[in-house]
Parts: C-alpha cells; structure tokens; sequence
C-alpha cells in the first residue's frame, strides 16, 4: 500500500533511522499485537495490514519522526481516504 | 523512590504474538525495493513457502513454534527474528519444532547462525520437539555441540488456540492470565531503584565487616556479569580483572551459587589468571558470597581486603547476612522474572504498552466505544499536541482518582456518566 506521499512503510522507515527491531519494538509499546515477523512483511507490502495496525505503524514512525524533529509525515488510514 | 508516572499494579497483558507468513501464493512485492537492506531479509527473493511463526515469551524464555517450512527465504525471516530476539534482551530461545513440517538444509544453516548469534549474547538455543528425529538430526550435523534439545511431548506446545488468542480488552479478565505461562506477571521496579539499593548494601558491608577495605555488588544482566555497585575504585578493577580473565571468587560466587572465600591470595591456587592480578591492585583477600533470588545465583557480593586473613568467622557471618538483604532486594523487585537478560528497553515497552491499555480502558468506558476507538482518540491528540502517545494515555489515567497515579489524589472529573 503506497499512499499519497509515494513511499512505502519501509522507506519511512528508513528516513525514521529506526531498525526493524526498534519500529516493532515501538509498535508492540503501542498495543501492537503481530510478531516482529508480520510487521517486517507489513513493511515490505507482502501482507497487508488491517487499518488498526497500519495506524499503529504509522503513528510509531511519526512519534519517531517527532523525536527527530518533524511533523506528522507518514498518513493514517483515515487521513487516506479522504 | 519511585518516578512520578503511574504505577500500575494489575498484571501485564497478555504478551503472546501471534504470526503467520503464508505466502505462497503471494505476487511478491510490488512497490520500490532496496534490495540489500541492513537486517539480512532480501524482500525480493522468492516468496516465502508456507510458513507460520508464533511468538510468547515465558519468564525469561521466548518460545517460538514454528509450521511449516524452512527454507533460505523463510529461514532468513526467522533469522532476522532471531536477531530481533536477541536485541530485545531474550537471546535465550526455545524452538517448538512440533508442527514444522520440513527443514533444509539452508534452514539447518539458518537455526545454526541463529545459536551462535544467541549464544554470543549470553544466551542459548533450544529446540523442544516430541520426536528424537530432531536430536538425531543435529547429532549428524554435530549441531548438537551448539543447540540443546528437549524432548517434552506437547507440553506447552504453542498450539493454534493459543495462536488464536486475543489481548484482553483493557482491564476486563485479566484474573485468569495469572495461570498463563505466556503472561508476564510482573513489571520489575526500575534498574536505578535496585541499584541504589545495593549500593546501600555495598556502603554497609564496607562499613561493618571488619576488616573490609571494599565492597562490590556483581549481577548477571543482559546475559553477562557486570558490577553494579560498587565502593571505590580498586574493587571496580578487581571485578573488571575476574570478568576479563572468566575467573575469581565473584565470578564462582555469581555463577555457581556457592560461598567463596580466598583468605589469602599469596597461596591461592585456585584462580591461576586471576590473583596475580588482584595482588597487583594491593589485595590479599576476598570474600564472595551468592546473590541468590528462589535459589538461583543472580550475583555476588563481593568484599576485599588488604590483609590477608583479615575475615575472620564473625566476619564472613556478617558477609553472609548483607548478601541475603542484596538477594532480598533483587527478589522483591523481580529480578528473577524480569531476570539477568530482559533488556531494559523491553522492560519498559511493556509499561508503557500497560499504560496505553489502561488508557483505552478508561476512554472505552468513558465514551463507550471500542478498543480501537480508543486507541484512535489517544492517537488523534497525541498528533494534535506532538507529545508521545504515552504521555496522553498518563495524562488520561491522571484525570481518573487513581491513588496510584501520583502522591496528589485529584478529585475525579466528573462531565457525565
């Protein structure tokens, strides 16, 4: 599922400097409830999330991307369907 | 003393994952791919096989049942778990290999880095399987050096049901998780709180033992021995010098539970690496004595002198007894559970998962909505305010009288029922 902005789960990821260790660690902190595993296959689009959990990823990356100084950047489902 | 965010005290939530890879059919990714990615998992091969993966942790073990196949791509999957495992401070791993249906040789491949990494960060590989097929088949690829089996038929088997399982809605049947091995019972006190303990230990062993010119704490954390406290500098050295050459009293002490007494270091033949070392820094006796939390050394306090023979039996009784305090404090903050290896970065992912729990459950029955409802009203003024979602979800369970939410009991807000 690449939204609107063009970039995948992993590329935020990435521009996030988180590890896939760290992000499920943080989405897990969040109430996440799939193993580091199907995050990982999230990420890289081969399983697709339902909406809670994409929004659980998202809002790890943007509490990272907080940290780092940003805004918001990575879309919730609510906010894609506008 | 504690810190000024909430306390919980109910139970943690369930901690069980549940995973499942099957992707056999899967048209494999279609978006941009980096091909080399840093965590060894190279989304464009080919598709996985059919592979499942569940995940529970049980005290200081995280169990793994593992369905279907491995192979290269579903072995690198489980790799990069592994890591993520190992990184998460559980390098210890029990494989429940009951339901896998085959593993090749580049699987084999896979689980034999993965003992070695494991192994690496203080911990271990075991596979539990309900058939000597899997204890035949490492002893012909002399694996068997490196990964422990268990053979124990269906016990704790990581079944579908389990698989199945759902958290609990926030604050609703959580009595009967305390019978769940796959629950974490206990959310340890912080690392500073224990730590300042034991350097209390450690100033009143100095101060009262006689004849002692230092005191230190050893413990077992993240799967090596490390001082924890400690009274001055020579013993700091004294400590690094037994971690370094794998030997000395506090080293035996920590790991095999036992009391060890080097009365003097000038005919002390036990330590051969050791004690020209100690000598160096101007000791001539030490006295270990275990740490022991439900009977299983965690540590050791560690008390040297510069005179040889200088504990006398009065002495070694005192020793004796600050040891049982340590050990006391260890166990009343759970170290045993949260144990010599849990990271604390894991640690406290699991408080803050309790705290965003507990928020939902406030804001469910407050507004009568679903758990993920809830969570979005969280998320939705955790964006609005650019604080973390934690420091909403406190914020929530401070509007609540709950008297463990800070030393201030608020009065209740009250907008309606």
């Amino acid at each position: 599922m690449t939204d609107q902005t063009g970039n995948t789960l992993d590329e935020f990821r990435r521009d996030a400097l988180l590890s896939h260790g760290e992000l499920w660690l943080r989405y897990f902190e969040l109430g996440g409830m799939s193993t580091a595993l199907e995050v990982e296959a999230f990420l890289y689009e081969a399983l697709q999330p339902s909406l809670h959990d994409r929004d659980l990823i998202a809002h790890a990356l943007n509490e990272r991307f907080v940290e780092l100084g940003g805004n918001h950047p990575v879309p919730y489902a609510d906010e894609q369907r506008v | 003393m504690s810190k000024s965010s909430p306390s919980i005290k109910r139970p943690a939530s369930p901690t069980h994952l549940r995973g499942q890879v099957a992707a056999s059919d899967s048209p494999g990714p279609a978006g941009p791919w980096d091909p080399v990615n840093t965590h060894g998992v190279t989304p464009s091969d080919a598709p996985l096989a059919h592979f499942g993966v569940a995940a529970s942790f049980e005290g200081d073990l995280a169990l793994l049942g593992l369905q279907g196949e491995i192979d290269a791509a579903s072995g690198r999957v489980l790799g990069a778990f592994f890591e993520a495992l190992a990184a998460s401070g559980y390098p210890s791993v029990v494989l429940d290999v009951a339901e896998l249906d085959s593993m090749d040789a580049a699987g084999l491949a896979v689980i034999a880095s993965a003992a070695g990494t494991l192994v690496g960060a203080g911990g271990g590989l075991t596979i539990r399987s309900s058939s000597t097929d899997a204890a035949r088949v490492l002893d012909i690829t002399w694996l068997s050096d490196l990964i422990g089996i268990e053979l124990s038929p269906g016990r704790n088997r990581l079944g579908p049901e389990q698989e199945r399982r759902r958290l609990a809605p926030p604050g609703a049947g959580l009595a009967e998780s305390a019978e769940d091995p796959m629950t974490v019972t206990a959310i340890p006190a912080d690392e500073d709180v224990v730590d300042c303990a034991l350097r209390l230990v450690v100033a009143l062993a100095r101060a009262t033992v006689g004849g002692a010119d230092g005191a230190s704490v050893t413990l077992r954390r993240h799967g090596r021995l490390a001082t924890v406290a400690a009274s001055d500098q020579t013993i700091l050295d004294m400590d690094a010098d037994q971690y370094s050459t794998g030997e000395g009293p506090c080293v035996d002490a920590a790991i095999e539970g036992r009391w060890f007494h080097a009365e003097s270091l000038n005919e002390e033949p036990r330590w051969p690496a050791f004690t020209p070392k100690a000598r160096a820094l101007g000791i001539s006796a030490i006295l270990s004595s275990p740490l022991l939390v439900r009977d299983r050394p965690v540590g050791a306090l560690n008390i040297y002198s510069r005179t040889a023979t200088a504990f006398e039996i009065k002495d070694q009784k005192l020793a004796g007894v600050f040891a049982a305090e340590a050990s006391n404090v260890l166990a009343a903050a759970g170290v045993d559970i949260a144990d010599d290896q849990v990271a604390g970065r894991f640690r406290i992912a699991l408080r803050t998962r309790e705290i965003i729990a507990e928020a939902q459950g406030v804001i469910m029955e407050r507004e009568d909505i679903g758990d993920k409802e809830a969570f979005d009203v969280l998320r939705r003024s955790s964006r609005l305010s650019s604080k973390p979602l934690r420091e909403e979800a406190m914020d929530v369970l401070g509007s609540t009288h709950r008297p463990d939410a800070g030393t201030e009991i608020e009065p209740p807000e009250q907008h309606h029922d």
